[in-house]
C-alpha cells in the first residue's frame, strides 16, 4: 500500500491538471459564445428599450411592409417547396437518366447571392428583358411578381436538397406491404407518404419561409415600390442610421427563423435510425419518367438561362441597347477595384472556412463524443445561429462591437460569417461523430491511447469527407453572402458580393452580372475540387 | 467429471480479483447494490443476466471506464479502484468491435503497441503474431469493413491480446454474430485462454453460452448476485426461484425443443455423445 500510494497520488494530480485544463477550455468556449452571439443579441434587444415601439408598429410604412412581406413570402414559399418536392420526386422516384448530374444542376443556384437572382429576373423579364421582348409579355416584373420569382429561384435549391434527403431515405417496405395487401395508390399516398413527409415537410416549409422573409437581396433589386421588412430595415440602418427601428424589425424577423430552428430540433431526433431502410425498386413507366424529363428540362432552363445571361451581358457593350461584344464592362469593373474586393472576399472566405471548421469540429467533438452535463446547452448554443437571420446578426454586431478593436476590420467580417453559417457545418460534424463507434474512446483508454490521439488518429481520419464539406460550406457561403456583412463592411474591407449592391445602385447591370459570374465560377471550382478530393479519399479507403 | 476437476483447480488457485461491496446509481435508479465477489487466477467467469441487471456496469467499473459510488477492487491484493484504465492490466472486447475503421487490420493491432516505448520496436511483429493466432494472417492488409462480423471480432480480440493483459473482459462479444460463428469463436476463446493463461470475465445474457464456456457462472438480476457457482452446482442446486426461472427454465426450453425430434433419424445425438466422451 505504502509503495503504490505516491504513484496513485501522482496519477491523480496529473488527472487534476488535465481536468482543470479541460474546464478552462470549456469556459473559454462559453466566453466565446457570449461574445459572438449572446451579448450582441442582448445589446440589440436592449436597444429597443429606447424606441417608441407602438408608434413604429402602427406606422403605415411598417404595417404595409409587414403585410407585404408575409404575402410575398408565403406565396414564394408555397411555389418553392412544391417545385422542390416535384424535383426531389423526379430524382428519387423515377428512372430518368443523369440523376446525379441533375442533382448538382438543381443545387447550382445556391452558389450565387440572392441579389443575383433578382438581377436574373430583371435581365429576363425587366422593362427591356430578353424573354419579355421575345415572348411579347406585358405588365411589369418589378414588385410583387419579381420578388416571388426571384425568391423562388433563390430558395428552391435549399428546399430541394432537404426534401431529396428525406425521400432518398424513405423505407420502401410499407409500400410493398401495401401493394401486397391491395391498398389503392391514392390511399398509399395519404396513409404512408403524407404521414412520413409531414414532419420534415413542416420543417422545410418553415426553413424556406424564414429564408425568404429575411432576405433583402431579391426585393432590393427587383422589389421596386413593393417594400418588405428586410428592405425597410436595411434602409433604416444603412441609410438613416436608425438602429432602434432596425432592432425592432430585426426582432420581428427573428421569429420565423426561431420557429424554423425549434421545429428542426424537434423533428431531428429520429436521425439515428437503428435499422436499414430498403430502397425503392422502380418499375419502368414511360408516363412517370416522361413527366420527370419535362420537369427537369424546364428547371434546367430556368436555372441556366439567368446564369447564361450573366455571362452574356458581362461581355456586351450596353445592355440592352448595344449588344455587341465588348470587354468594356469588365474593364470598368476592374477599374472599380473588383480585383481588390475579390481578394478581400477570398481572404475572408478562407479564414472563415478554416477557423469555422476548426471550431465546429471542436464543439461537435465536445457535444457528440464527450457527453457531460452541459452538452445539451453547448449543442443548443452551437445551433442557435440557425435562428438568427444574417441581417439581424449583422445589426447586432454593429451595436455590440462598435468602438471595439475589431470593428471595421476583417476580423469582424470573419467572425460574423463564421457565426452566421456555423450551425449547418456543426450539425454535419455532430452527425458524423455521433455515428462513429461510441466505444472508441473507451477502447483507447484501456489500451493506453489518449483521447487526443484517438481524436487525431481515429476520429479525424474517418471524418475527412465531412471536414471537406464543412470547409466548402463555410467558403461558398462567405463568398456569396450579402446579409450580415452589408452592415459591417467598410470600403477597405468590402467583400466582392457587395459590389453587386453597389453596381445595382449605379445602374451598372453588366458589371453586377460580371461579379455574379466570378462568384459562381469560384464557388463551382471549390465544389468541384471538394468532390474530386472526396472521391479520391473514398477510393483510397476501399 | 470435467466439472469437478475444474472446481478443484480453481479452488487451489489464488484470488486474482477481489471485488468488495460495489454500489452504483444513475440518478434515482440503483444499478448495483453492494456486489461482492472473487475471481480466481486463470478462471473463466461468466456474468449472466438479462439486460439492465447491472452486468455491463460491473465490467465498466472493473476496467475503470466508470466509477463506483462505493466499494473497491483489489487485484493481486492491491487496490486498483483509482488507477486509470490502461494501468489495470486489463483488456476489453466490446459487442460492436469498436475497431479503428480508418486503419488496416494490422494497424488496429499494432497501434496501441506503437504508443508504448517498451513495445514500440516489435509492434509489427507482435501484431502479426497475434493476428496469426486468431487466424487472420490472410487479412492483415485489409480495412475492417471488408471482414465478416466474426473476423472483425477476432481483430478486436487480437488487439486486446497484443498487450498481454492479465485479465480480459468481454462485453457480450458474440451478440451480433450468427450461430455458426458463435460456436467456432467459443472454441477459439477457450483455446486462447489456455494458451495465454489469462483470466477472463465474460458478460452474456445467453444461458447456453455461459454454460458452454465458464468455470463458474455469476447469475445476476436487478443489481444483486443471485448465485455464483460452477455450472454443475447451478443446475444441481439453484439458489433461488430467480435462478430456477431465468437460467434453468430457459435452458430447459432449448433442450425440449430439440428433444421432441430426438427419435428422428437425422437428430445428431450420436455425434453429440461422441464429442461428450472425448
Amino acid at each position: 500500500m505504502i509503495v503504490i500510494s505516491p504513484k496513485v497520488n501522482g496519477k491523480q494530480s496529473s488527472a487534476d491538471v488535465r481536468k482543470a485544463a479541460y474546464g478552462a477550455l470549456k469556459l473559454s468556449v462559453y466566453l466565446f459564445w457570449a461574445v459572438a452571439i449572446v451579448l450582441p443579441m442582448i445589446s440589440m434587444l436592449s436597444n429597443i428599450a429606447h424606441v417608441d415601439v407602438a408608434r413604429i408598429l402602427s406606422s403605415r410604412t411598417f404595417v404595409k411592409a409587414l403585410r407585404q412581406s408575409i404575402t410575398v413570402s408565403s406565396l414564394a414559399t408555397a411555389i418553392s417547396v412544391s417545385w422542390a418536392a416535384l424535383l426531389a420526386w423526379c430524382i428519387t422516384r423515377t428512372r430518368i437518366r443523369y440523376r446525379g448530374l441533375l442533382t448538382v444542376l438543381f443545387a447550382l443556384p445556391m452558389l450565387i447571392p440572392s441579389i443575383s437572382h433578382g438581377m436574373g429576373m430583371i435581365i429576363l423579364f425587366g422593362s427591356n428583358g430578353i424573354l419579355r421582348n421575345l415572348l411579347g409579355l406585358s405588365g411589369t416584373i418589378y414588385g410583387f411578381w419579381g420578388i416571388v420569382t426571384g425568391s423562388v429561384m433563390y430558395s428552391f435549391p435549399v428546399a430541394f436538397l432537404m426534401l431529396y434527403d428525406v425521400l432518398r431515405y424513405e423505407d420502401s417496405t410499407p409500400y410493398e406491404a401495401a401493394q401486397v395487401l391491395g391498398i389503392p395508390v391514392w390511399n398509399r399516398f395519404t396513409a404512408i407518404t403524407l404521414p412520413y413527409l409531414r414532419k420534415p415537410l413542416i420543417s422545410v416549409v418553415f426553413a424556406t419561409f424564414a429564408m425568404i422573409v429575411t432576405d433583402y437581396g431579391v426585393p432590393l433589386m427587383i422589389g421596386g415600390k413593393y417594400s418588405t421588412l428586410p428592405v425597410v430595415m436595411y434602409q433604416d440602418v444603412i441609410g438613416m442610421l436608425d438602429f432602434g427601428k432596425g432592432s425592432l424589425i430585426g426582432l420581428i424577423l427573428l421569429a420565423p427563423a426561431l420557429v424554423a430552428c425549434i421545429l428542426d430540433i424537434l423533428n431531428r431526433d429520429r436521425g439515428n435510425a437503428a435499422f436499414v431502410t430498403k430502397p425503392f425498386e422502380l418499375k419502368p413507366s414511360r408516363i412517370r419518367d416522361g413527366i420527370a424529363v419535362v420537369v427537369s428540362i424546364f428547371t434546367g432552363i430556368a436555372i441556366i438561362l439567368p446564369i447564361g445571361m450573366f455571362a452574356y451581358i458581362s461581355v456586351v457593350g450596353k445592355y440592352p441597347v448595344d449588344m455587341s461584344f465588348s470587354l468594356a464592362n469588365i474593364a470598368q469593373a476592374l477599374d472599380m477595384h473588383v480585383g481588390t474586393y475579390l481578394r478581400n472576399s477570398l481572404l475572408i472566405a478562407v479564414f472563415v472556412a478554416v477557423l469555422g471548421t476548426a471550431l465546429a469540429t471542436f464543439l461537435s467533438y465536445l457535444t457528440a463524443r464527450r457527453p457531460s452535463k452541459d452538452s445539451k446547452l453547448l449543442h443548443l448554443l452551437s445551433i442557435s445561429s440557425l435562428a438568427v437571420p444574417g441581417i439581424v446578426l449583422g445589426l447586432s454586431y454593429i451595436l455590440f462591437f462598435k468602438g471595439t478593436l475589431i470593428y471595421g476590420t476583417f476580423a469582424i467580417l470573419i467572425l460574423v460569417n463564421m457565426m452566421h453559417f456555423f450551425s449547418s457545418p456543426y450539425l454535419m460534424m455532430y452527425n458524423t461523430f455521433g455515428k462513429l463507434n461510441p466505444n472508441l474512446e473507451a477502447v483507447g483508454a484501456t489500451l493506453g491511447i489518449s483521447r487526443l490521439k484517438v481524436f487525431r488518429d481515429v476520429l479525424l481520419p474517418q471524418s475527412a469527407g465531412t471536414i471537406l464539406e464543412m470547409l466548402s460550406y463555410f467558403f461558398v457561403n462567405s463568398m456569396m453572402t450579402i446579409s450580415a456583412v452589408s452592415f459591417l463592411a467598410t470600403v477597405s474591407i468590402k467583400p466582392v458580393a457587395l459590389m453587386i449592391t453597389q453596381f445595382e445602385g449605379q445602374m451598372q447591370l453588366e458589371s453586377a452580372a460580371f461579379v455574379s459570374v466570378i462568384i459562381l465560377f469560384i464557388n463551382m471550382t471549390v465544389k468541384a475540387a471538394v468532390y474530386l478530393i472526396k472521391r479520391g479519399i473514398t477510393k483510397k479507403s476501399t | 467429471m470435467n466439472v469437478t476437476e475444474n472446481q478443484d483447480k480453481s479452488a487451489q488457485s489464488k484470488d486474482k480479483l477481489v471485488i468488495e461491496n460495489l454500489s452504483k446509481s444513475f440518478g434515482a435508479s440503483e444499478v448495483l447494490r453492494g456486489v461482492s465477489f472473487t475471481v480466481k487466477d486463470g478462471e473463466f467467469l461468466s456474468i449472466l443476466g438479462p439486460s439492465g441487471c447491472g452486468k455491463t456496469t460491473i465490467l465498466r467499473i472493473l476496467i475503470g471506464l466508470a466509477q463506483a459510488d462505493e466499494g473497491r477492487i483489489l487485484k493481486d491484493g492491491q487496490d486498483i479502484s483509482n488507477l486509470p484504465p490502461a494501468q489495470r492490466g486489463m483488456g476489453i472486447v466490446f459487442q460492436n468491435y469498436a475497431l479503428f475503421e480508418n486503419m488496416t487490420v494490422l494497424g488496429n493491432v499494432e497501434y496501441a503497441l506503437k504508443q508504448r516505448p517498451e513495445t514500440k520496436a516489435q509492434a509489427a511483429d507482435v501484431a502479426r503474431e497475434m493476428l496469426t493466432i486468431v487466424g487472420l494472417q490472410e487479412h492483415m492488409g485489409k480495412k475492417p469493413h471488408k471482414l465478416s462480423g466474426g473476423q472483425q471480432q477476432r481483430v478486436a480480440i487480437a488487439r486486446t491480446l497484443a498487450l498481454h493483459p492479465e485479465i480480459i473482459l468481454f462485453d457480450e462479444p458474440m451478440s451480433a454474430l450468427d450461430v455458426d460463428t458463435r460456436l467456432s469463436l467459443r472454441l477459439e476463446l477457450k483455446a486462447l485462454q489456455k494458451k495465454f493463461g489469462s483470466t477472463m470475465i465474460y458478460i452474456t445474457h445467453d444461458q447456453e453460452e455461459a454454460f458452454a464456456l465458464s468455470d463458474r457462472i455469476m447469475v445476476m438480476g436487478e443489481g444483486v448476485i443471485h448465485q455464483l457457482d460452477t455450472p454443475h452446482n447451478i443446475v444441481a442446486a439453484p439458489a433461488d426461484e430467480y435462478v430456477r426461472q431465468f437460467v434453468l427454465k430457459n435452458l430447459q426450453i432449448k433442450i425440449d425443443s430439440l428433444i421432441q425430434y430426438a427419435d428422428l433419424p437425422g437428430y445428431p445425438r450420436d455425434s453429440a455423445n461422441a464429442e461428450g466422451k472425448q
